[in-house]
Parts: structure tokens; C-alpha cells; sequence
């Protein structure tokens, strides 16, 4: 595939711009702690996407390598988050992180 | 530079007072005869330092012995010239003899040997006020003699009276304090040094203003120390105080401090007209308000307190307005009568078991021929009889105001003079003549508060009545007879006398111009104010009719008294509205208002204000995970924004 | 192409929108899967077809199927939830939409970003040409040079994160006292509640 990007840069910019959003409003709007993982992932990949898009633009490795590590680092997190949700809702009866409120001030 | 003996002299007393209090306990009674001895051997060593003190050497006057340096050029010493000579004789002379008096006086009191250790105490710092030769030693002195003071008024402290009396005489000697400390700053500003000889010497390189200034300052801690108003109302409050007390502090050593300052500073005092005005007329008003007050009085103590006051009075007007032989005369002649008279009435007090209000008294002629022959010769000596001690150095003052040019002074003296001849023949004629009035019911006298009289009871048994003094306490008395009567004549013949060739050196005679009266004059006129003085007291209390009448005209006396008088022309009353009421309320102020509102108030609204601040930061503390990530995503867009907006792209 | 990259931009927002509102996690799963794949076809658009597959063996293959594993041991991820009230404050939306402006003037402002000097491979037209740019050699070869440092460390972090998951869900009973034990501790705990009042 050579020669120039499909579009404009700028359309990466807002796709990339656009699910990084999508992301966070699923971490503040949803309950379910899984769901807020997830979008937590969705997060990482506008930001993988944007990396990727600015290194072929660039002909530049690092967006390669940097987006690697992203993945590498995304997976352990999403392990240990998982671990945690396990941890902390085995024992209850709602997977609900608004239910997790007993250090309030 | 060297004499040691200058220091025996000074430190014998401190070493006694320091064995009296530590040992007390074990010496008991004996703590008063070693107060005596101690004070007796430094008597001795004045007497021996006599040759010594009067010498002339190199242009220094008398011995000197150096006690230390401070800085290089700025010593610390003791001074013995003829000045400090004469105030020492009297210190460690009649000091010795009112100390063996005590001994018969204080007799059974339960701090007896507290008593001594205070009174060898106060000589120790009469004597540093009077041995140094540099105005801090002198301020030291000043400031010792006013707390030894304050010990020994309120030596029974468990009276409110004498304690309030002894905080009031401190608290006004503080005042005077104050006055020296500025004069002595200013001194030392203007000259950078504070001995006596550097100061004297370099006083023609002060302005008028600020020598003006020193000796103002300088007399208020006189006028303070001296009883002279408007600072006297301490002195007869003092009066709280055992009768040897107020005869060796109240009459005859601390209240002439201030007659010592002002001969002392005679150098600054002859080149400063002004300062002189202020000194003698404050000194006359002050003879003449003692004078007319002490004819209202009914205590013996307090008569012989305002005698004093008036004394001092005549004393500060005469080196005020530089007659300074005379001045110090007179001191000289009113230390052995005043320490008399108060011995005497000490006599008649212990033997009447601490009864002091004269309308009570009466007929003690027989009772008491001792006490009577002793009072009468100090009354004498005080009104100015010849040929008793008093008359000659009171003709000195007198005619020493008119010689330096103050007529009015010279009227106020004589005038004084009669009205002191007047009211001490009154104390004289209601104690002794008549019949005793000690059974007579009190209200028939006109005594409102019989059970404010006296000082309190402090003896094992008060129920004695006509108990003969102990010799102890008659010798010292005895003793002091002598000089009453005869010491005056070291005075007579002017410029011949002995006084005069004595002070020769220290106060140099001066041109003293021609008077419209002239000495001898001036001796008449008084004389005959004088005798005016005895006979209307005569007339009032001696006749046979007012001593048959004595106690109805006593009655009709204290019935009529003016309000002005019986409240000593209302002096403690504007002290008092003045100074101690605007005192308390700005206590009150910062009591009520400043302390509890203001700084506590303070402290509180910002333990208020951090508390409040919590809460409002507690609010973001909710507990859910999705305001914290929320919070998280504010804080990123604030960022972001920041760039975008601000450029901090590249 | 252009269209292609329209039809898969669709795609990647429709799923994303998909994945935070759907009602069951397991649809949320479904849906992150697709998104997953159209990331992966993206990537290959931008010649960076190592990565597209990583993104493929990694996300979908270990990460996805870790969420499915935990949906299930939840067993609360198919009945529906939402037991408690709703507490985030109302404050929320004006605040929302302040961050949607910043993000959106991030998105203008790096438009005009000056690009930075080549230094990789060259471009090739045939796929999977050996050394090409994004091919597997040329993204091993800077790996293991250039960025061997950071590869390292994120060895050391993977591992870090295996040890938590452990530690955090791992097998409790290895700290649980014997049943003995425990036996004990029960029977003494009773036995103090009876004595109770007499202290």
C-alpha cells in the first residue's frame, strides 16, 4: 500500500478524536464496572489509531513501537482492573460501582 | 583610688542583713544584735575615715576606692567627700541607734530577725545611693532603697493597710525612678559618661534646654523619693510601718535621698536658673502644704509623717534655690530631732499598747516624764528655739531663699515656720497636759473608726497599760538628747562656722549680693512668727480652761474639721481618678473587649474558617468512582485547553 | 479506498457506541469485538500490518476473552444490574460539555502540526515485503535495537501485572487457617459471647 494516506490526516484526527470520546463518556455514564473497563480500551485504541496514522504519515517506526507498548501495557491493566473487579464484587450482590462509596467524606 | 575601708563601710550592713536572713531561724533573738554590731562597726568606720573624707588630694575631694571597670574609661567606685561623709554619719549613727531601739521595740514579734535583715538591708542601700561616684550606682542605690522600703511597710503583712500602703509608696518611688533613668539617658547621650566627676565637669557643654530637662527629670525621682508634692500621698500611708521604721526611712535617711541628689548635682543645679525656680517654689509649697495638713491630723504618726513632708520641704527649697549649706543643715539637724520625736512617740505608743490617735491620749506628763522630756525637746528643736538645733539651720534656709533672690519663697518659710511651731506644740500639749482620756468613750471625741486606730496588736499581751519602756529602748532616746539640743551650734557664725569651713571646697560661696533684710533680721522675724505659733496653740490646748474643756474643744475640732483638710487637699482622690482609674479601665478593655473578642476572636474564626474550608472540600469527597474519573477528565480538559489556547504546542 | 475507509470509520463509531450502551456486558463484548476488527483493518490501511495483527492475536484473542471469563465468574453479566439509585451529581452535563469543547480545540489545534523527518524504511507497494515499512522485520530490527530498553521494561511490567493479578484474585485459602483451627477460634470466640457480662 504506498502512496499517499486514504484521507486527509485531519479525518484520522477526528475518527481518533471522536471514539477517545465516546470512551470516556462510557467510563462516566455506565455502572457496570466491566462496561467501564472496556470503554477504558476503546480509550487506548483512538490513541493506538493516531499513533499509527501520524507514523505512516511521518514514515516514522516509533508510532510502530510506541503502539506496541500501548497494547502490551493496555493488556496488564485490563488483567489487573480485572483482577480487581473480581476481588471486590465476588462477594456482593450488585455489580455496581456506585455501591462502592465507603471512603466518603 | 585605694581605700578600703570605704568598703567595710558599705558592705558590713549587707553582710548582716545576708546572716539575718539565712540564719534567722537559729539566731533568734540574737539576729538583733548582730544587726547592731554589724551597723555599729561600720558607724566606727566612718568615724574613722573622718581625716580621710575631708581631705583635698590632687583636686579630688575625699577617698575614693574603685570598684570595678565597666568600660575602658567608664569605673564603677565609692566616693567619701564631704558631702557622702555627713549623710553617712547620720546613716550608720542614727541608723545604729534606732537598730538598738528596735531591739526593745520588735521585741516578741514573730520575724524578728526578718526585721533586722530588711533594716540592714536598706542601710546597705542607703549607703550605695550615697558612697557611688557615678549615677548608676546612685540609681541602684535609689531603686534598693525604695524596695527595702516597700519590705518594711509592709513588714506586717498580713494588715490589707499596710500592704496597700507599701505597694502605693513603691509604686510612686517607681515614678521617680523613671525621672532618673531619662535624665540619666540624657546625660549620658550628650556627655558619654556618668560619673559624677566627667559630668560635672563637662556641663558648660550642655544646652539650656537640656540641662533644663536633666534637672527636671532628676527632680521628679527627688520629688518622688522626698514626699514632695504632688508626689507625697505615699508618706503618710507609710506610717503603716513600725515606729522605728518610719523614724530611720521616713524621717531621717530615705526621704532626704532626694535633698542628697540635688546637693549631689549642684554643679548642674547652679547653672540651670530655671531648674532652681522649679525646686524651691515646688519646695516651699510643699513646706507649707505639710504644714497647714499636719495641723488636721489626729494620729501622732501621721502629725510627725506631714512634719516631715514640711521639713523636706524647707530642705528642697534651700538647695534648690542654692543655698546648699543650708539645705544640708538642715537635714543634718532634722535627722537626730525628727528620729527623736519619732522615737519618743514609739514610746508612748508601745507604752499605751499601740494606741496612736491623740485624741485618746492625754496627761502622759506624769505618766511618762521621759517620753514627755524627749518629745519636748524635739518640738523645740523643730519650731526653732534657741539656742536647740533647729533654729540655726532653719534661719539658714530661710535667709538663704531670700539671699538667691526669692521673696516669695522667703514669705512662704517664714510663714511656715509659724504654722510648724503651731501644730507640733498641739501635738505636744493634747498628748502630755491635761487629764488622760484613754477611758473616755471614743464617739464623745469624735473618733468615727476607733477600730481603724493603731497598728495591729502584735504583742503577746496587750492588756498592760502604764508598762515602763525597756531601757533598751530608752538609751538610744537618751542618746539622741544630746545632739538635738546642741549640734546646731557647729552652724552659728555664718561664714566662720565650722559647717561652713567644712563645705568650703564642695559648695563654693559665690557672690551672694546685698539683701533688703539681712540675717539677723531675718532671724528676728522668724522668732517672732514663731512664738505666735506657740502661743495660739497655748491658747487653744494649754490654758487651764482648754485642758479642763479638752474634751469637748477635741470633739468640736474633729466635728468641724474642713472636708479639704481631713482629705489632704483631695490629692489622693485626683491621683487616683487620673492614674489609677484610667488604669483599670483600660485593663478592662483589654480584659473584656480586646482580649476575649479581638485575639481570641481571631484565633477562633480562623480555626472557623479552616473548618469551614474542609467542608467545602469535603464535598468533592463523595466516594463514587465515577466523580473521581470525572474529576480526572476536568482536570485534562483544563490542560488541554491551556494549550490549545496558549500556544505551548511546539 | 476512500470509501472503504468511510465504510470502516462508520463501523469503528457504531460499534463504540454500541459497546457503552448496550444493556448486557456480553453485548458490550460482542460489540468491542467488532471494533477490534475494524481496528485491525484500519491498521492494515496504514500499511502497518504487523500491528494489525498484534492488535488482533492480543486484544480480541487474550484480552477479550479475559472479559468473557470474568462476565462469566460474576455470573451477574447476563441478568440485568442497576440496583443502585444514580449518584453522580446533575452538575455533571455543563461540565460534560466543557470537555467536549477542549477535546474538540485539541483536534483543531494539532491539525496544524508540522511533521516531523522520516526515518524509517521505505514504503512498498507489494504487501508483505520483507523490510518494507510496517513489516515485521523492520518493526523487530527498531524493537530490538533502537527501543530495546523500553521492550525490557515492558517485560518487567507484564510480569508485574501477572504477580498482582495473583496476589489480588488468587487462591484464598492458602491464608485461611486450618479447619482446625478454625474450629477453635469459633468455639473460643462463643464461649467468650456467653461469659460476656462478667467483666
Amino acid at each position: 500500500m504506498s502512496g499517499a494516506l486514504p484521507v486527509a490526516i485531519g479525518n484520522y484526527l477526528g475518527l481518533s478524536t471522536a471514539i477517545f470520546f465516546i470512551g470516556v463518556a462510557g467510563v462516566l455514564l455506565r455502572r457496570n464496572p466491566l462496561v467501564m473497563l472496556m470503554s477504558i480500551e476503546l480509550m487506548w485504541n483512538a490513541a493506538n489509531l493516531l499513533f499509527l496514522a501520524y507514523a505512516r504519515v511521518w514514515l516514522n517506526n516509533a508510532g510502530h513501537i510506541f503502539a506496541f507498548l500501548v497494547i502490551t501495557v493496555a493488556a496488564a491493566e485490563a488483567a489487573i482492573g480485572l483482577a480487581i473487579i473480581v476481588t471486590v464484587f465476588r462477594t456482593r450482590a450488585n455489580v455496581d460501582v456506585d455501591e462502592v462509596h465507603a471512603l466518603r467524606g | 583610688m585605694h581605700y578600703p575601708l570605704l568598703l567595710a563601710i558599705w558592705l558590713l550592713p549587707l553582710a548582716g542583713a545576708i546572716l539575718c536572713w539565712f540564719l534567722g531561724p537559729q539566731l533568734k533573738g540574737a539576729a538583733g544584735w548582730l544587726a547592731c554590731a554589724m551597723l555599729g562597726l561600720s558607724f566606727v568606720a566612718t568615724m574613722l575615715s573622718w581625716s580621710s573624707g575631708t581631705q583635698h588630694v590632687a583636686g579630688h575631694e575625699g577617698a575614693h576606692q574603685l570598684l570595678g571597670s565597666w568600660l575602658p574609661g567608664f569605673d564603677f567606685g565609692l566616693l567619701l567627700d564631704p558631702l557622702s561623709l555627713i549623710w553617712a554619719t547620720i546613716i550608720t549613727g542614727v541608723g545604729f541607734l534606732i537598730h538598738l531601739y528596735s531591739v526593745g521595740y520588735m521585741h516578741g514579734d514573730r520575724a524578728f530577725a526578718r526585721f533586722f535583715a530588711y533594716m540592714n538591708f536598706f542601710v546597705f542601700a542607703m549607703l550605695t545611693l550615697v558612697l557611688s561616684d557615678n549615677f548608676i550606682g546612685l540609681l541602684v542605690g535609689w531603686g534598693l532603697v525604695g524596695l527595702a522600703s516597700y519590705f518594711l511597710i509592709g513588714f506586717w503583712f498580713d494588715r490589707p493597710s499596710a500592704v496597700a500602703a507599701a505597694r502605693k509608696a513603691f509604686v510612686i518611688n517607681v515614678v521617680g525612678d523613671v525621672g532618673i533613668m531619662l535624665a540619666i539617658f540624657i546625660l549620658f547621650a550628650n556627655l558619654h559618661s556618668l560619673s559624677f566627676a566627667d559630668v560635672f565637669a563637662g556641663v558648660g557643654s550642655l544646652s539650656t534646654g537640656t540641662l533644663l530637662a536633666v534637672c527636671a527629670f532628676l527632680f521628679v525621682g527627688a520629688a518622688a523619693k522626698s514626699a514632695q508634692v504632688p508626689l507625697h500621698t505615699w508618706l503618710p500611708d507609710a506610717m503603716e510601718g513600725p515606729t522605728p521604721v518610719s523614724a530611720l526611712i521616713h524621717a531621717a535617711t530615705m526621704v532626704t535621698a532626694g535633698v542628697y541628689l540635688i546637693a549631689r548635682c549642684a554643679p548642674l543645679w547652679s547653672h540651670s536658673s530655671g531648674a532652681q525656680l522649679l525646686v524651691g517654689t515646688i519646695g516651699g509649697l510643699t513646706a507649707l502644704a505639710g504644714a497647714i495638713l499636719g495641723t488636721a491630723q489626729w494620729d501622732i504618726k501621721r502629725i510627725l509623717a506631714y512634719s516631715t513632708m514640711s521639713q523636706i520641704g524647707y530642705m528642697i527649697m534651700g538647695v534648690g534655690v542654692g543655698a546648699y549649706q543650708g539645705g544640708v543643715a538642715h537635714f543634718f539637724t532634722h535627722a537626730f530631732f525628727k528620729a527623736q520625736l519619732f522615737l519618743a512617740s514609739g514610746l508612748v505608743i508601745h507604752a499605751l499598747a499601740n494606741e496612736q490617735d491623740v485624741r485618746r491620749m492625754g496627761g502622759l506628763a506624769k505618766k511618762l516624764p521621759f517620753a514627755f522630756v524627749a518629745m519636748g525637746t524635739g518640738v523645740l528643736a523643730i519650731c526653732g528655739i534657741p539656742p536647740f538645733s533647729g533654729f540655726f539651720s532653719k534661719d539658714q534656709v530661710i535667709y538663704g531663699t531670700l539671699a538667691h533672690g526669692h521673696p516669695w519663697l522667703y514669705a512662704v518659710g517664714i510663714l511656715t515656720a509659724g504654722i510648724t511651731a503651731y501644730y507640733m506644740c498641739r501635738l505636744l500639749f493634747v498628748t502630755f497636759f491635761g487629764e488622760y482620756r484613754g477611758d473616755v468613750d471614743p464617739s464623745y471625741l469624735g473618733i468615727r473608726h476607733p477600730e481603724l486606730a493603731g497598728t495591729a496588736a502584735h504583742e503577746a499581751a496587750p492588756s498592760t497599760h502604764d508598762h515602763a519602756p525597756a531601757w533598751i529602748m530608752s538609751v538610744p532616746v537618751g542618746i539622741l538628747i544630746v545632739p538635738t539640743i546642741t549640734i546646731g551650734f557647729l552652724m552659728a557664725g555664718g561664714d566662720r562656722s565650722w559647717w561652713s569651713r567644712f563645705f568650703a571646697a564642695q559648695f563654693p560661696a559665690g557672690h551672694v549680693p546685698a539683701t533688703a533684710i539681712s540675717e539677723l533680721q531675718t532671724t528676728l522675724i522668724v522668732l517672732a512668727v514663731v512664738v505666735a505659733g506657740i502661743g495660739i496653740a497655748v491658747w487653744r490646748y494649754a490654758t487651764r480652761t482648754a485642758q479642763d474643756d479638752a474634751v469637748e474643744r477635741l470633739r468640736a475640732e474633729s466635728v468641724h474639721m474642713p472636708a479639704i483638710l481631713s482629705n489632704a487637699f483631695y490629692f489622693d482622690a485626683a491621683l487616683d481618678m487620673l492614674f489609677v482609674r484610667s488604669s483599670q479601665l483600660l485593663g478592662t478593655f483589654f480584659g473584656r473587649t480586646l482580649d476575649p473578642q479581638v485575639i481570641d476572636g481571631a484565633v477562633r474564626e480562623a480555626a472557623w474558617s479552616a473548618g469551614k474550608l474542609g467542608t467545602i472540600v469535603r464535598w468533592f469527597q463523595t466516594g463514587l468512582l465515577r466523580t473521581y474519573a470525572f474529576l480526572i477528565v476536568v482536570g485534562a480538559a483544563c490542560f488541554i485547553a491551556y494549550y490549545a489556547l496558549a500556544g505551548g504546542m511546539h | 479506498m476512500t470509501a472503504l475507509w468511510w465504510l470502516i470509520a462508520i463501523v469503528l463509531i457504531a460499534t463504540a457506541v454500541w459497546t457503552i450502551s448496550a444493556s448486557k456486558p456480553v453485548y458490550s463484548v460482542v460489540a468491542l469485538l467488532a471494533h477490534f476488527l475494524a481496528l485491525a483493518v484500519s491498521y492494515i490501511m496504514l500499511s502497518a500490518e504487523f500491528l494489525g495483527v498484534i492488535q488482533i492475536v492480543i486484544y480480541v484473542g487474550a484480552i477479550l476473552v479475559l472479559f468473557v471469563f470474568v462476565i462469566a465468574l460474576l455470573s451477574s453479566g447476563v441478568a440485568s444490574f442497576s440496583v443502585g439509585p444514580n449518584r453522580m451529581k446533575k452538575g455533571v452535563w455543563p461540565a460534560g460539555i466543557a470537555v467536549a469543547v477542549a477535546f474538540g480545540l485539541m483536534t483543531w489545534k494539532l491539525a496544524g502540526v508540522v511533521a516531523s523527518p522520516k526515518v524509517g524504511g521505505s514504503l512498498s507497494t507489494v504487501p508483505g515485503t520483507a523490510g518494507a515499512f510496517g513489516s515485521v522485520a523492520d518493526f523487530g530490527k527498531a524493537l530490538f535495537t533502537t527501543y530495546l530498553l523500553p521492550f525490557e521494561i515492558t517485560a518487567f511490567v507484564l510480569m508485574v501485572a501477572v504477580i498482582g493479578v495473583i496476589l489480588l484474585a488468587g487462591d484464598r485459602s492458602v491464608h485461611d487457617p486450618s479447619p482446625k483451627r478454625a474450629a477453635l477460634v469459633r468455639r473460643e470466640m462463643r464461649e467468650a459471647i456467653l461469659r460476656g457480662g462478667e467483666e
